[in-house]
């Protein structure tokens, strides 16, 4: 340790009575490790992961009804009133848990429901067309693509709004499958059912988490076990699969993501960079 | 001598020891060093790394080694120039990828490099700067050529993401087998030692400096009817100009005698225009666009107020820069900026809208009391405390430890780079430092060095520099005859 | 001024012979390495090795005769354009300098520049094929302003001569200009 007259002060200005490459004991004195790591617990992480699993159910219990409603099980009649009686119930619940949404009325909302569904049913019988010309495989393909752009591409961090390039993919992909439809009143079901799921129930899913903590991950379990058994009576093999797919997210990956973080070292000290942490916008609005 | 040497930096010093230490590296100093500075930024390019390189180059010339400096070509310049006082320089014809960065292969700047380190009989290489790709070239092919090696960085780097993870790896395997590195304030030293994985006693501490004479104080350009806040950077996220966005409005609106000069150009002008339209300050606030470094004293020495808000900074000369020509300082806290200058010189804040503007309305609230120290006393302060002589001594001594060391041999290298940069990289880099052996031999089989001509020297002991005649060829043969 | 060490930039032996035909003029011949058997008859079986090979696969005796009609078109062209034999510089005092290079084949090229068009005669670097190498040049005046180089041409392209030899040359060329 130093014990001359003069501290080797941290200075570069003036001559130090040390050689230039003098290691003194405050070396990496400043070093920090892992400053503000936030150390996860098993199951904050295991039921924000349900957030994951249920949006692949989401897109399994599209494919179900999709199917479904295509092998003729279904009709489609049925599966409108279905919708409107989830899109009321979705909607009274979403009330419930706190109005207030940027002052619309439900006068503006009831009028952006019909002009939604007034567009998609004037334009579900073109749909029949649109498509003919590609060949069926291709159709297909072109859906499970979209269905798996969605899903990569989901704004999991905060559902609402959906993101612009997932919800997308997803209704591109819902508009390729529901134009392989026998008649134009199922494809228009399809697709107010593919709004339903795509771009509403993530807002409502948005919403119960923020306000209703407790009741959000029994509401991700339910459309898990919707997408599971959906697909039972579909492809048994497939429900089984999507059924491994849902634990193994939801329950091992968190358990190897808490498993990891006893290995992370990071590290901070007056070289990082500084971060702006205020809102600089409020200069310019 | 390099044994006493390193004896005398190793223990913690006594004052007797410490002359002892002077007295040998004077000792060594007699000998004088052939060096080649190889980075990718040089002039014409303009920058903290062009200009420490030059007036380095130029002290250590002065004091008689012999430099010659190593770079790309820029556009039509390209071979061999000479600058002031026979300071050669290299504008090799190599590939310009990326902001002005060569590209690492590690081999195809062998054959040029390999030339011009065996023309000049270089003794030590000297790589600046981790951005440039050719520094690590020279330092890679120098080791394998036998040379001793010095870097310096002149940069900070995180270790959160991905690309700071990959670049801190390959200055692993660059500074690895490294004699020594210079870093520029205790920060960066303390960075670089953590990023390479370095043993921290052959990493010295050299600050960088300015030249006094060209940034003088002239009281008489300011308007002291008002006061003027300069600001003198590149528009960038790192240099702070959002929060900078946030202090125009704040003070222009408690103080109406304040006015802003703001030099430089880059993609966050777009934010100040967007403020000085918002608040209608266009008389008050004014954007210079981009400056040559000749015109940056001229637009100095109008304010009264210095202001730096750079995120992040390894040594700042603009805060310097300002000082030497009388301005108050007032400055972020980050990086080494801290350690460049003393308390009484300058203020210092947080990175916040809020702390910035607490330490310009001391500042402001001092100069109108009249208690702030006049600019020619604080340039006379200024000049004592960096000049690149001192640099150029320090330099010195580190060129004088690092000759009296011996270069890894190839074996020994291999094991170096593999017990030290880990499994798969360091094996890698070993397989790439055998390759650019082999390559070495081939080309000294195609033109042994015996054929290269020894080139006539511009700058050290033997040098026919002349400051009278004009004509480079002629002055050069000339002196031979 | 024959001297037995003066080698080119590659390291091959060439011959120089500077001839004083009086105090003003001057000549200084630079000759390059003489075509060696060795290297003719390493392309000519090269060529004729690949031919073989080829007519092997095609069985095409064109294969054959086309290779033995390239390899004497090839040594021709090769020994009257490319092939410098020796180079000359004839620099007369007052006057001018003459600069000429015969080929192999016994080809002359020649030109002159005259003296009031010459600033100078100097020694330069340039970076040439991944090296740096001195080369001995003539400043060209700029008709416009005395003062100014218009553009430079070097000298001994071909055989392209070591420092040692450049800085004979270039002592003589000043010599010469000095007087006039």
């Amino acid at each position: 340790p130093p014990c001359g007259p003069v501290e080797n002060k941290k200075v570069l200005y003036g001559r130090q009575p040390y050689p230039d490459n003098y290691v003194d004991r405050r070396f990496l004195a400043e070093l920090r490790r892992n400053v503000g790591v936030q150390q996860l617990r098993y199951w904050s992480v295991a039921r924000e992961a349900g957030l994951v699993g249920q949006q692949v159910s989401c897109v399994a219990v599209f494919v179900a009804l999709w199917s479904s409603l295509d092998g003729g099980a279904l009709p489609p009649a049925a599966l409108l009133w279905g919708g409107l009686l989830a899109a009321l119930l979705g909607y009274g619940l979403h009330g419930a848990l706190g109005g207030g949404t940027g002052g619309r009325t439900r006068w503006a909302d009831l009028q952006s429901a019909a002009i939604f569904l007034a567009f998609t049913f004037g334009f579900s019988p073109v749909l029949k067309t649109l498509t003919e010309s590609v060949s069926t495989d291709t159709v297909y393909a072109m859906s499970a693509l979209m269905l798996l752009a969605h899903l990569l591409f989901f704004p999991y961090a905060r559902p609402s709004p959906p993101g612009s390039l997932s919800l997308n993919a997803a209704l591109f992909g819902s508009v390729c499958l529901a134009s392989r439809l026998p008649g134009a009143l199922h494809a228009f079901a399809m697709l107010t059912w593919a709004l339903l799921l795509f771009a509403l129930w993530p807002c409502l899913l948005q919403r119960l988490r923020d306000r209703a903590p407790r009741a959000f991950p029994w509401a991700a379990a339910l459309v898990s076990l919707a997408g599971v058994g959906g697909l039972s009576g579909l492809w048994p093999g497939g429900s089984v699969l999507l059924l491994l797919t849902l634990l193994a997210l939801t329950l091992a990956c968190p358990l190897l993501l808490v498993r990891l973080q006893r290995h992370k070292d990071n590290i901070h000290g007056p070289w990082d960079e500084a971060e702006i942490r205020e809102d600089l916008s409020r200069f310019l609005d | 001598c390099g044994v006493l040497l390193t004896t005398a930096t190793f223990a913690p010093p006594t004052p007797a020891l410490v002359r002892s230490h002077r007295a040998t590296a004077r000792a060594a100093g007699s000998g004088r060093h052939r060096i080649c500075m190889v980075s990718d930024f040089f002039y014409p390019n303009m920058g903290g790394v062009e200009s420490h390189i030059y007036q380095l180059s130029q002290c250590l010339v002065e004091q008689g080694h012999k430099v010659v400096i190593a770079t790309h070509a820029y556009g039509d310049r390209r071979g061999v120039r000479y600058l002031t006082r026979g300071l050669k320089v290299y504008y090799l014809p190599l590939q310009v990828m990326y902001n002005q960065s060569t590209s690492t292969t590690c081999f195809h700047s062998l054959p040029l490099l390999r030339c011009v380190f065996v023309r000049e009989r270089i003794t030590v290489v000297h790589a600046h700067s981790s951005f440039s790709a050719m520094a690590h070239d020279a330092l890679f092919h120098a080791k394998t050529m036998g040379l001793n090696t010095v870097f310096t960085d002149h940069s900070l780097f995180g270790f959160a993401d991905v690309s700071s993870v990959l670049t801190n790896k390959l200055l692993t395997v660059s500074l690895c087998d490294t004699n020594h590195i210079i870093c520029v304030s205790y920060t960066s030293k303390e960075n670089t030692v953590l990023r390479a994985g370095l043993d921290p006693e052959i990493v010295s501490v050299i600050p960088n400096a300015v030249d006094p004479t060209e940034f003088t104080p002239d009281p008489g350009r300011r308007d002291d009817s008002k006061i003027t806040v300069v600001v003198v950077s590149r528009l960038v996220y790192r240099k702070g100009i959002d929060l900078l966005g946030g202090i125009i409005p704040e003070l222009c609106a408690k103080h109406p005698d304040l006015c802003f000069l703001i030099g430089g150009e880059g993609p966050k002008r777009i934010v100040l225009e967007e403020v000085r339209e918002k608040y209608q300050l266009h008389d008050r606030v004014r954007l210079l666009g981009a400056l040559d470094h000749k015109d940056v004293r001229d637009v100095l020495v109008q304010g009264h107020i210095f202001l730096n808000t750079s995120l992040t900074e390894a040594f700042c000369m603009a805060i310097v820069e300002g000082a030497s020509c009388g301005l108050q300082v007032v400055s972020t806290c980050v990086g080494g900026i801290p350690e460049v200058l003393p308390d009484e010189m300058v203020t210092l804040c947080e990175p916040t809208v809020r702390s910035l503007c607490d330490g310009l309305e001391i500042v402001i609230a001092r100069q109108r009391s009249g208690s702030v120290p006049s600019p020619a006393s604080i340039h006379r302060r200024v000049e004592t405390l960096y000049t690149w002589r001192n640099v150029a001594e320090r330099t010195e001594k580190v060129y004088n430890r690092v000759s009296g060391q011996e270069v890894l041999s190839l074996d020994r290298r291999l094991t170096r780079l593999t017990s030290h940069c880990g499994s798969v990289a360091g094996a890698i880099f070993a397989f790439i430092a055998v390759l650019n052996y082999l390559f070495l031999l081939l080309l000294q089989w195609l033109i042994p060095d015996d054929v290269i001509d020894i080139a006539i020297d511009g700058s050290g002991p033997q040098s026919c520099w002349t400051q009278t005649s004009s004509k480079k060829g002629k002055r050069k043969a000339n002196q031979i005859l | 001024m024959a001297d037995d060490s003066l080698t080119d930039i590659y390291g091959n032996r060439i011959g120089v012979a500077c001839r004083c035909h009086s105090d003003l003029c001057r000549e200084v011949t630079v000759s390059g390495p003489k075509l060696s058997l060795r290297s003719v008859l390493v392309y000519t079986c090269g060529v004729w090795l690949l031919a073989y090979a080829a007519f092997c696969c095609t069985e095409n005796t064109a294969v054959l005769s086309c290779a033995i009609i390239l390899t004497l078109v090839g040594l021709m062209v090769y020994i009257h354009f490319f092939k410098v034999d020796h180079e000359s510089l004839l620099i007369i005092g007052s006057l001018g300098v003459q600069l000429s290079s015969s080929y192999a084949s016994g080809r002359e090229c020649t030109s002159f520049i005259e003296m009031s068009k010459i600033k100078d005669v100097v020694i330069n670097e340039a970076v040439y094929m991944h090296r740096v190498i001195y080369y001995l040049c003539i400043l060209i005046k700029d008709p416009a302003d005395p003062h100014a180089v218009s553009s430079v041409l070097p000298l001994f392209q071909s055989s392209k001569p070591r420092l040692k030899c450049l800085i004979e040359v270039y002592k003589t060329c000043q010599e010469i200009l000095a007087q006039s």
